[in-house]
């Protein structure tokens, strides 16, 4: 077997620094996109997903959300629970908020929209509000009168035309809010957010005590706790403490939030993932046998005489597996790097979705490393299987290429 | 050292079959010199290829110093044909992208030996065909007789016991065939190289020591050279 390798070892070593070079390169630039073919379209998948889990993690829900429990619309004294909250193991920051419905009118245009009453200074820990103004400035924390609108109801961010919108609200405008019970409130836009998602885009924000005020709320009630974690991918764990610490409302992490909107697209997008996976390796694996296999075949005559002058079929194999995992690594590393090159480019001009959200492909290790282990042994397989079936043909026929 | 006996091969059956060989029979001894000589389509080639077990008889026997090679299991026959025979082309046969040395070595390689060992194997093998200092050229930088010359150095350099060659000289000028007859003579007179040799040159006849002659697929003279220049059937230089 030694002897086997040491042989196979030294045809491919011959075949490689004495072979066809453009060749080489023909069979190298092909294997990487058959490589890119693997990782690419997973990875901008892999960015969307990111982009709507971020969404949900950045604005509404926070990593853990807590709600009031059974039929209550309040979470009562939200205090005692974030006091709770705040010294569990694992949380960064909370917050609570408070939802409202309510309509919005400006110069006779009326849009209906969540309001979101929150406290502007904790937010900053908290979510991506604070940092999406496009005109004008964020809530403080004396902001009583003032109202930050989104930019698809204020009528200047992208999807105006689809949604009812204010008209060109600037930050400056006037506009009278009336809240699901009636009192009307006139609040002075202070800025409009812009953050590429209709969950954000179509709502407004006030202070915490606004509505507070509005619904006549005492002892500090929330429609919702927000958390954040230290550590992503620990939210089960942390969802799990709080609950140990004694807060009995519903507590939910983001993924459990998400799953009526958003994990129904997470998992039409990892059907779909999945299925150009399959059919990338499918196409994948017949291209590199074709590639060998056409390798092979051309090399018959060769394979004849080794058998002729008394190398082994093990060692004929052998050679051509190397020489076949040589040409895949060489096509790996040229797809790592036309993709690593594209993976760049696409962080700096990101694809640009519904004209707001911008997906930017996220490199995913797991991926990178299955998608070579598959390349590899494909070419094991791709490498192997030609030569073997052409090592056990008769030497004559093998020469005379039959 | 070899014993034909009853050798034949045909391709397809029935009454369609053809009969390369009808049943030949002959002996060869060790340190001999035969060339086996014969028409286009005498059978000359196929009698050889089967001697060197590239093919397989349809019937009869063949054993090479008492051992029946003709029945070995395949994965023999190819350690035989790497320790025990030794193989020389018509067309060379080199491996393209392995310089002269590689081509050589390769076989030692196989068979065990180091690198170092190997090379230097091949390296003495490619000095008695006179290719002292081309060892590290590609077949495309050597002339047909250089080339054959490296078959012949490949095919000796693990010193077999019989050395084949089929029709060595076929694609060779005056000049580099009688190198290579040259080379072929001196292995035999010199290391006592057993030699079978197909060819149909009837001047080749000058370097042998025998000379079988097949018509038809049957053995239809076996003489030694000194009788060769009164057989009917083996032409005069």
């Amino acid at each position: 077997m030694i002897n086997d390798i040491r042989v196979g070892g030294l045809i491919a070593y011959c075949s490689v620094k004495r072979g066809n070079k453009k060749t080489l390169m023909f069979i190298v630039f092909v294997l990487s996109l058959i490589f890119m073919n693997l990782v690419f379209l997973p990875s901008m998948i892999g960015g969307m997903t990111v982009l709507f889990t971020g969404f949900m993690q950045d604005y509404p829900y926070g990593d853990i959300v807590i709600e009031p429990s059974g039929d209550n619309t309040y979470i009562n004294n939200a205090d005692n629970v974030l006091q709770k909250v705040r010294a569990v193991e694992g949380v960064r920051a909370a917050t609570k908020r408070l939802d409202a419905g309510a309509s919005i009118e400006h110069k006779q245009k009326v849009v209906g929209a969540t309001i979101t009453g929150l406290l502007p200074t904790e937010e900053y820990d908290i979510s991506q509000y604070p940092y999406i103004i496009s005109e004008g400035d964020f809530l403080g924390e004396l902001s009583r009168d003032e109202i930050i609108i989104g930019a698809m109801i204020a009528g200047t961010g992208f999807g105006s035309e689809i949604y009812d919108n204010l008209g060109e609200v600037r930050p400056g405008s006037l506009v009278d809010v009336t809240y699901s019970n009636g009192v009307k409130r006139t609040y002075k836009v202070k800025g409009i957010m812009e953050g590429s998602f209709e969950l954000v885009d179509l709502n407004a924000l006030v202070h915490y005590k606004e509505i507070e005020e509005v619904y006549g709320l005492e002892e500090s009630k929330a429609t919702s706790v927000v958390v954040r974690i230290d550590k992503q991918g620990s939210e089960e764990q942390v969802q799990d403490k709080i609950r140990e610490a004694g807060v009995n409302e519903q507590i939910f992490t983001w993924a459990d939030k998400s799953e009526t909107l958003i994990k129904q697209a997470m998992q039409s997008m990892g059907a779909i993932n999945i299925m150009s996976k399959f059919v990338s390796l499918i196409v994948g694996a017949a291209l590199v046998l074709i590639i060998i296999y056409i390798n092979v075949l051309n090399r018959k005559k060769e394979i004849g005489i080794l058998k002729a002058v008394g190398i082994t079929p093990g060692s004929i194999v052998l050679s051509y597996a190397f020489l076949s995992m040589f040409y895949v690594s060489l096509g790996i590393l040229a797809g790592l790097t036309l993709y690593f090159s594209l993976m760049l480019y696409f962080q700096a001009n990101p694809v640009t979705f519904y004209e707001t959200m911008e997906i930017r492909p996220q490199i995913d290790p797991m991926l990178l490393i299955q998608s070579i282990v598959t390349m590899l042994t494909l070419s094991v397989i791709a490498g192997t299987l030609p030569a073997w079936s052409v090592s056990k043909e008769s030497i004559l026929k093998a020469i005379w290429g039959r | 050292m070899i014993i034909v006996k009853n050798l034949k091969r045909y391709y397809g059956t029935g009454e369609t079959a053809v009969k390369a060989l009808k049943g030949v029979s002959f002996e060869i001894n060790k340190g001999e010199f035969v060339a086996i000589m014969g028409a286009s389509g005498s059978g000359k080639t196929t009698l050889l290829r089967i001697l060197a077990l590239l093919d397989d008889a349809t019937d009869g026997e063949y054993t090479i110093r008492g051992l029946q090679v003709s029945s070995l299991p395949e994965a023999e026959r190819s350690y035989y044909r790497l320790t025990q025979v030794g193989y020389v082309f018509q067309d060379y046969a080199l491996i393209n992208e392995m310089s002269a040395a590689e081509n050589v070595y390769i076989l030692s390689m196989m068979e065990g030996k180091s690198r170092k060992e190997s090379y230097e194997t091949a390296l003495e093998a490619l000095d008695k065909v006179g290719l002292k200092g081309k060892h590290n050229r590609v077949p495309d930088e050597l002339s047909g007789g250089e080339k054959q010359r490296v078959a012949i150095a490949r095919a000796i350099a693990k010193k077999p016991d019989i050395l084949f060659a089929d029709e060595p000289c076929a694609n060779l000028d005056t000049n580099n065939s009688k190198q290579v007859l040259e080379v072929f003579k001196e292995l035999n007179e010199k290391y006592g190289q057993t030699i079978v040799m197909v060819t149909h040159e009837p001047w080749h006849t000058e370097y042998v020591d025998r000379v079988i002659t097949l018509e038809d697929g049957n053995l239809v003279n076996d003489e030694k050279k000194k009788e060769v220049k009164n057989n009917p059937y083996v032409p005069h230089f």
